[in-house]
């Protein structure tokens, strides 16, 4: 059984001009011991997912339909008693780090002591020594344990912000864009760090990201979101062989190590707007490759290798579409 | 900033909005706020009610009314004659009350005025000068802030004989040191902004840029506290004349409540006491609530979603 | 020197310096404006040899400079000389009526902070609520309106006409008692129900409409995601939520006791109250100028002083404060 299931999920936005449809039938699995990574631009629904497996959207946010089983248990439909016991004990989350997550008038030791003591009884005594652990865990020198969260930088903080997540060592770990705002140095220790924690301590985890080459990097598993729909799902094959437009757009976004002097290529126009989403494709009116049916019809997700998941009409066309996505022309803006 | 061939006079007109542009933006937003349309409505009421004093009251504020036998009419409850009754003194209430409104105005608005703009005058040089005049000022904004204002008016009173002008420049003494500070703040965020620097190198001089160009800006800010000075104005005046202080000659609201009190009328004389009261109360409500629905429209944080 | 020491520092000396210029000025004052410029030392009404002597007494025939630096002198050991009219040296008449006015306000500040903060934080954490917006426009009418006037209807209506409660005074009058055995008495309490009722109903508008601004900025924080999610019951979120809200309380309620000694003249006034608000206005009135000279001197000095701690307070409590 998974981990965590979610089974076609919608989640929409009460705002005053209607319902921005931010998820909108989204379903994918995580196994026990996976890695997925969500990627996807800002306001495709990454986050918002995430935010509603652990209930904390915000009060306009309301799940329409479909369910998130954590172990076979509905988070949706569950009463708040009993989610309060699965909330950061079996799921925890590692925020992004422009945040300020972590209460400024209250010391860092006593906000991971909250964790511990709001879902165990022990002594404070064990308590710290885990929280001492955790600590020296993700490098950080438990002497700062009694500082203020504005005393820690911000790469600091992400760590302490681990060690929280760590504290009841939960089945599941999400980190919600835990490494947007830090520099690329600081980003890469997290990433090592969250990757380490995964591997050592097999934890189950879910990454929401808008960089592909992090997803890239450290994820078993990628979920490719767009406009509040799944475009592409599998493994690595996702960002190896990629099959949708979006896809491979993405992916050629990204600069290459090996392939310098390649001209960087970047996919024009914006996504559509959630109020009132187009009919067919979402992509279709920025996907070079669109067809009549693209704007008609809207293509589910279909099995188109292995283990991996494309919602386009023209599979077959991959090849094609592959070679013709490397060059800068093909997604020069359309007038 | 686009920099057009003619120089200051045009770059000077982009910038620059018309000194109307916020009285009557500043109005619209104002009736906008269910609390400030009521608060505006009755302010205006106050204002006819002044100018229609001399033609509507019966009597002048300290005619003595007699009755056909050459009595004096005193202490009457209200009655045909006197709408609401007389004072011990046999003086009409209700004319005493409308002229009340008159001193009501001229003490709130002239000193509101004076007030605000002794303030953002010194908050503008202040700010966009720095250095020695700052300091200067600043010091001398600290020690109005250190006076207590009550005290320090009854004392001036007394070595002084009560006037009316005299309220009105110890009124203004203290308004203008909380519009300085505000002010000046403003300005010091202000003159770091591109469009000065942009003014500056066009040439404009430092007393253009500080009247043409942040002097607008701040504008907003030297309207709230004139709004809030209308009030403070009043009440003090009122708190002034309530205590004995006040100008013998003049017969204000807060006046009427210190006749009032001496005469010992708040044990059987309510209609003496409760009418200067209430529009006391009303008028600096209203203002109040203005002021209030003001500061919403210029700083949006504290706007009702 | 450390940043916070240096902070403390400074506003030490700006305080003292403001304090040397207001009694500065109040000297300029009292012997340059119209009006008799020994008025402050000399009771006119004495015959001439008698102001002669006074005069001498006074050290009003020494040079101007010397005046001011015995002037400045006294005030900084709050030797306020002798009064005109009453027995007892200014200092101590003047210390009893400021007890007395501390009598009469920390009741009211203790209640109104207490209770307003309860009230704003919980109006809002639930904002849109009805309750929300009771409590902001009762706060909006109660802190516009003239407290003086509030404190005369509440007289007529309590006192003279429903005849419940006592119309003045600290206690009833014939017992005269040391200051805390008044206090602690139940005569004083009757007596302090009124002025407290005016008092409080504005006083806690403050707290009301400042937790409740201070509380919608707590509510769009990101860290109350977290706490969620870590599983908090709703009352502890509230609880993290407040702690974070009550920032600005701190320096409000230090200001705002500062500016109510001055305040407290015209309710003293209504409610026969032997404070150190009343005890100027009567001084001035009977010219009892040693009297109303240091009754002003303490009231500048207790609005500078809760300035200062203010300043200091707000330093401390926020940990977020740096001073370099």
């Amino acid at each position: 059984m998974a981990v965590l299931e979610v089974k076609d999920l919608r989640i929409y936005y009460r705002t005053l001009k209607g319902y921005a449809q931010a998820v909108d039938g989204v379903s994918f699995q995580i196994e026990e011991g996976e890695y997925l990574g969500l990627v996807g631009e800002s306001g495709c629904g990454k986050s918002t997912i995430a935010k509603a497996i652990l209930r904390i959207l915000p009060p306009n946010g309301e799940i329409m339909g479909g369910a998130i089983l954590f172990n076979g248990q509905d988070l949706v439909s569950m009463k708040s008693s009993d989610l309060k016991k699965i909330q950061w004990k079996e799921i925890s989350m590692v925020p992004q780090s422009a945040m300020y997550s972590f209460d400024p008038v209250y010391r860092i030791e006593d906000q991971l002591l909250e964790a511990i003591e709001t879902h165990e009884k022990t002594t404070r005594e064990v308590a710290l020594s885990k929280i001492r652990e955790l600590f020296g865990l993700v490098g950080l020198n438990e002497k700062r344990l009694k500082d203020y969260p504005h005393q820690f930088s911000g790469g600091m903080r992400q760590r302490a912000m681990i060690a929280m997540a760590l504290t009841l060592d939960p089945t599941l770990i999400i980190a919600d864009e835990a490494t947007t705002g830090l520099d690329v140095i600081v980003q890469d220790q997290i990433l090592y760090r969250i990757k380490e924690i995964h591997e050592k301590m097999k934890k189950t985890m879910l990454l929401i990201t808008h960089n592909m080459a992090v997803v890239a990097e450290n994820c078993d598993k990628i979920g490719v979101m767009y406009a509040g729909k799944i475009m592409e799902y599998g493994g690595e094959s996702v960002f190896l062989n990629p099959y949708h437009p979006y896809t491979l757009g993405l992916v050629n976004a990204f600069p290459s190590l090996t392939d310098t002097g390649r001209e960087l290529i970047s996919i024009p126009g914006y996504p559509p707007s959630l109020l009132n989403p187009p009919k067919g494709c979402r992509f279709h009116d920025r996907c070079p490759f669109t067809k009549e049916e693209c704007v008609k019809e809207e293509p589910l997700l279909r099995l188109v290798a292995e283990k991996h998941f494309s919602a386009c009409h023209y599979p077959d066309q991959v090849d094609r579409f592959r070679d013709l996505a490397q060059k800068p022309e093909t997604w020069a803006k359309r007038e | 900033m686009e920099m057009s061939g003619a120089g200051r006079g045009k770059s000077a007109r982009v910038r620059k909005l018309s000194f109307l542009h916020w009285p009557l933006e500043s109005l619209k937003v104002i009736f906008q706020d269910t609390l400030g349309a009521i608060g505006l409505i009755f302010l205006v009421i106050f204002i006819v009610m002044a100018f229609l004093a001399p033609m509507v009251a019966p009597w002048g504020p300290f005619d003595v009314v007699f009755n056909p036998d050459k009595s004096v009419r005193r202490l009457l409850p209200p009655n045909p004659t006197n709408l609401l009754g007389t004072t011990n003194m046999g003086m009409d209430v209700f004319s005493q009350l409308l002229y009340g409104s008159r001193i009501a105005l001229v003490v709130g608005f002239f000193s509101a005025i004076a007030g605000a703009l002794l303030g953002t005058l010194v908050g503008l040089f202040s700010g966009y000068y720095g250095r020695w005049i700052d300091q200067v000022l600043m010091r001398i904004t600290d020690i109005a802030f250190g006076i207590p204002i009550l005290p320090f008016a009854l004392i001036i009173i007394s070595v002084t004989k009560p006037s009316l002008t005299i309220i009105i420049l110890l009124i203004i003494f203290f308004l203008w040191r909380t519009t300085a500070r505000v002010i000046r703040s403003q300005v010091l965020s202000l003159r770091e902004r591109p469009f000065v620097w942009a003014a500056k190198a066009a040439g404009a001089s430092d007393l253009k840029i500080l009247f043409f160009h942040i002097g607008p800006n701040v504008l907003p800010f030297s309207f709230l506290y004139m709004a809030i000075g209308v009030s403070a104005g009043v009440m003090y005046e009122a708190a002034l004349s309530f205590l004995g202080f006040g100008d013998p000659h003049v017969l204000s609201w807060g006046q009427m409540l210190n006749f009032a009190f001496n005469a010992g009328a708040m044990r059987n004389a309510w209609w003496w006491v409760l009418p200067p009261g209430l529009c006391l109360s009303l008028f600096v409500t209203s203002s109040f609530m203005i002021t209030r629905a003001y500061e919403q429209m210029i700083n949006p944080r504290l706007r009702e979603i | 020197m450390t940043g916070l020491k240096k902070y403390i520092l400074m506003r030490l000396i700006s305080l003292v310096f403001v304090i040397f210029c207001i009694l500065s000025i109040i000297f300029v004052l009292v012997k340059f404006l119209p009006g008799d410029p020994t008025a402050i030392f000399v009771d006119s009404r004495f015959s001439p040899e008698m102001i002669d002597m006074q005069k001498k007494l006074w050290g009003l025939t020494d040079p101007l400079w010397v005046q001011y630096l015995s002037y400045l002198k006294n005030m900084a050991i709050f030797d306020f000389g002798r009064s005109f009219f009453q027995i007892q040296p200014v200092r101590e008449i003047v210390l009893e009526k400021l007890l007395n006015t501390c009598a009469m306000m920390v009741p009211s500040v203790i209640l109104s902070v207490v209770l307003g903060t309860i009230l704003g934080a919980v109006a809002g954490w639930k904002r849109g609520s009805k309750f929300e917006t009771t409590m902001v426009t009762t706060s909006l009418f109660l802190r516009s309106a003239p407290s003086f006037f509030v404190g005369i209807l509440v007289l007529m209506l309590f006192s003279y006409t429903l005849r419940w409660l006592p119309s003045g005074g600290m206690s009833p009058p014939g017992t005269a008692a040391g200051f805390w055995q008044t206090v602690f008495s139940v005569g004083f309490l009757k007596h302090l129900i009124l002025p407290t009722i005016v008092l409080m109903s504005r006083e806690i508008t403050g707290p009301i409409l400042l937790l409740r601004s201070s509380m919608l900025e707590v509510k769009g924080s990101d860290f109350l995601d977290i706490l969620r999610a870590k599983g908090l019951s709703e009352a502890q979120i509230i609880k993290h939520a407040t702690r974070n809200a009550l920032l600005p309380l701190v320096t409000y309620v230090a200001v705002m006791t500062g500016l109510l000694f001055q305040g407290q003249v015209l309710l003293e006034i209504i409610f026969a109250w032997p404070g150190i608000g009343r005890e100027i206005v009567t001084a001035l009135k009977d010219l009892d100028y040693p009297v109303a000279q240091a009754c002003f001197y303490l009231m500048a000095l207790t609005i500078l002083l809760m300035n200062f701690i203010a300043d200091l307070l707000y330093g401390f409590i926020d940990p977020r404060i740096t001073y370099n």
